[in-house]
């Protein structure tokens, strides 16, 4: 008589088992695995752009700005942006986890941050006001961040993302916003000066992110975490020793944890650009274009003041290749 | 008289002298015995008497074996099992809730609202008391231990995880939600799994008092014992009526009525009892354990919807969640018993799925708590079925417990006293051949 019922609760169990996790059982992994596997359209990316052969000679040059700007509300008809202003409103890919870059504040229910306000500047530039009807903020995950921009699901992703020679195969990028550093953050009451005092201990980072490679070249044990703020939920409960990252996420992490210092100098330069499609290249200039005179105005400053940044990584000069 | 004589001329002759032999002449003194009184009519007359009293014995004995067979069964479902289960579901549902009702919290902002906060503490302390009554009677199932130590072991390691997301998102740190997702995916994947197991097991243990309590082998030992001792009580008064010129002995028909009167009250009672304890699993318990689930999964919802926006950009897997327990819901036919509120759910849910997904957080933010009234609405109508689905159940098995009253004393007394009739009524048969 009650076997539906068990069946409801055991399917009920099932789900429960196959979701949610932070630590999880096999049966979950082989779910993330699976669900891994759908997010990152790894072959797609490579049949997507038959053009793969990129320079990567200067690997933070982007297109050159476009010799006058547009007046906002009057875009050139035919280009990209004049399909968003058709539209009504811009669609960003951002982070909602990420102290002063991108974030949902819990006290207000918005995301704010330092990449919420390019998304905001890129509005006005176009629309001539940032009101809150003229953008539209998605929270990516990791994984979603380069498919969403090659399938045209959002204009524009402004969430953290490194630029590398193999990602620029898949994207273009703007100029760099953000040069980040990887650094270490360690307990206040370490003796550690580096990443060298970890030689065989546990230091973490996101799972196959890029710091994850250099942790290991420097001898000490990665552990790979589904986000970087899990690393900060495991030093605090003494999981690991360190977290090796950039140091835009660790300066967040300090902010919530005073307990908490970085040390060592630079282990590598990590060059924050906004990711455009290769199709809109005509968006790629003109985006060029409001970094260009942000970086020439008092926004640099204003911004790095605002969001806690270091204001020689803030809006660095760029460099442009075509 | 002859068996006597050939024993003895057998001795004379001198050959019973092993000990082997001697048993057999003891067995043949037996079957000497037996054939005297075969073959005189006052030895018949004993020889039924033991006959009547042995039947009266194995009756009484049969017959109370399957009333106290069917007793124990209801006494434990009614004060052992069923409240046992209900207990692991409380375990289960309250958990659930917790999640739910914490991460809708979380939502609101670094405020969080005192009801939610209340609820969420009101859900610890109902899982823990189901805790305590669970541990007390852990029961025989070898896997309860290691599920109870399960549960008691990481719930407090949960609250701890819960209050870090609360202390954190208070002072606006993305990383209560860290915490919060950490809670969470230990409650998934370590704490409900175990309430599960105990729930699993309470729910076997009582399926098998069902089992027990409405088993056909007691009601069949049962009117085997009764066909048995009528068959003897009315081949004795044939015989008596045959050898006697009087068709009727008074002693022997009253205990005849006796005999009959006790049988039918068995059999009524242990129909009756039987249909109560159906009752009692159909009407009762099975709808405690229905609507539970219905509840559990209405929480499960509740707290996917809300994780989804608290992980929004961090986890793709709550909205997937959310949207195998709706489906769960509906393909289960357990919607279809919370409509009109169902539907309402569904629509506020899918409007704030909408907004997140089209990348208005804050409008989806802001529209959470009116899904979270209607499934606190939906939770507690489901609530009040329970209560009455309890209340059934609790009112049929106080039946079927009574349809068994009395009969435990009145079966041995009474088959005391057809056998004190029987042999009263062949006594005075007896007594005319002395």
């Amino acid at each position: 008589m009650s076997r539906p019922l068990r069946h409801v609760l055991v399917l009920a169990g099932a789900v429960a088992a196959a979701t949610l996790a932070g630590c999880g059982t096999s049966s979950d992994h082989a779910l993330r695995t699976t669900l891994a596997a759908l997010d990152t359209p790894a072959p797609r990316a490579a049949t997507g752009s038959p053009s793969i052969t990129v320079r990567c000679t200067d690997l933070t040059a982007s297109l050159r700005p476009p010799g006058s700007m547009p007046a906002p509300g009057a875009m050139p008809s035919g280009s990209y942006m004049a399909a968003i202003q058709r539209r009504g409103y811009l669609i960003a890919g951002v982070n909602a986890g990420l102290l002063d870059f991108g974030y949902l504040n819990p006290a207000n229910g918005q995301i704010e941050g330092f990449e919420i306000d390019l998304v905001k500047q890129l509005a006005r530039a176009i629309f001539g006001s940032d009101s809150p009807s003229h953008y539209r903020l998605v929270a990516l995950t990791v994984p979603q961040r380069l498919p969403f921009v090659q399938e045209g699901r959002v204009d524009v992703v402004v969430d953290a993302i490194t630029i590398t020679c193999q990602r620029k195969q898949q994207v273009d990028f703007s100029t760099v916003y953000y040069d980040a550093k990887q650094r270490v953050l360690v307990p206040s009451n370490s003796n550690a000066t580096g990443i060298g005092a970890f030689v065989g201990q546990r230091v973490c980072a996101s799972a196959q992110s890029a710091p994850i490679t250099v942790i290991q070249q420097h001898g000490a044990t990665p552990v790979g975490a589904p986000q970087a703020i899990d690393c900060l939920v495991d030093m605090q409960e003494g999981r690991v020793e360190a977290i090796s990252t950039d140091d835009s996420i660790l300066l967040g992490f300090k902010a919530q944890d005073p307990n908490t210092k970085l040390v060592g100098p630079s282990l590598a330069d990590v060059p924050y650009g906004m990711a455009i499609s290769r199709a809109h290249p005509d968006f790629v200039r003109f985006a060029n274009g409001v970094l260009a005179r942000l970086r020439a105005g008092d926004a640099r400053q204003r911004l790095s003041d605002r969001w806690h940044l270091v204001p020689t990584d803030t809006l660095p000069p760029a460099h442009y290749d075509g | 008289m002859w068996v006597t004589d050939t024993e003895l001329s057998l001795e004379g002759i001198g050959i019973a002298a092993a000990p082997a032999p001697e048993r057999s002449s003891r067995a043949g003194l037996a079957i000497g015995w037996l054939r005297e009184r075969l073959t005189t009519t006052p030895g018949r007359l004993v020889l039924t008497s033991v006959l009547l009293v042995v039947g009266a014995v194995c009756f009484g004995l049969l017959a109370t074996g399957a009333e106290q067979s069917r007793e124990r069964a209801v006494r434990s479902a009614r004060t052992g099992t069923e409240p046992l289960l209900v207990e692991a579901v409380n375990l289960y549902t309250s958990l659930s809730d917790a999640n739910a009702t914490v991460a809708t919290g979380l939502l609101a902002g670094g405020l969080e609202p005192p009801a939610k906060r209340a609820r969420y503490t009101h859900d610890l302390l109902v899982a823990s008391r189901a805790l305590t009554a669970l541990t007390s009677e852990s029961g025989t199932s070898a896997r309860a231990p290691a599920a109870l130590g399960t549960v008691a072991n990481q719930l407090p390691v949960y609250s701890g995880l819960v209050e870090t997301a609360r202390a954190n998102n208070r002072q606006g740190f993305p990383i209560g939600a860290a915490y919060l997702r950490q809670a969470a995916g230990m409650l998934t994947t370590s704490i409900l799994p175990a309430a599960d197991q105990l729930y699993e097991t309470e729910a076997e243990r009582l399926q098998s008092d069902y089992r027990t309590g409405t088993a056909s082998a007691s009601l069949a030992a049962l009117i085997a014992a009764i066909v048995g001792a009528v068959g003897l009580l009315a081949l004795a008064q044939l015989y008596l009526a045959r050898i006697s010129r009087r068709i009727l002995n008074v002693p022997m028909v009253l205990a005849t009525v006796a005999l009959i009167a006790v049988s039918a009250w068995s059999v009524i009672g242990l129909l009756s009892e039987q249909n109560a304890l159906g009752s009692a699993q159909r009407n009762g318990s099975d709808s405690v354990e229905l609507l539970s689930a219905a509840n559990v999964l209405i929480s499960r919802a509740q707290g996917d919807l809300s994780l989804a926006l608290v992980n929004r950009g961090t986890d793709v897997t709550d909205p997937q969640d959310f949207a195998a327990v709706m489906r769960t819901l509906q393909t289960s036919g357990l919607a279809g018993r919370l409509e009109p509120g169902f539907i309402t759910y569904r629509t506020t849910a899918n409007r704030i799925e909408n907004l997140e997904n089209s990348g208005a957080l804050g409008p989806a933010i802001q529209a959470a708590p009116a899904a979270s009234t209607v499934s606190d609405r939906l939770s507690a109508q489901l609530v009040t079925e329970i209560a009455a689905g309890q209340e059934r159940f609790t009112r049929s098995a106080a039946d079927a417990s009574s349809a068994l009253g009395g009969l435990a004393l009145a079966i041995p007394l009474i088959t005391v006293l057809v056998a004190a009739l029987a042999l009263l009524g062949l006594r005075q048969r007896i007594n005319e051949y002395r």
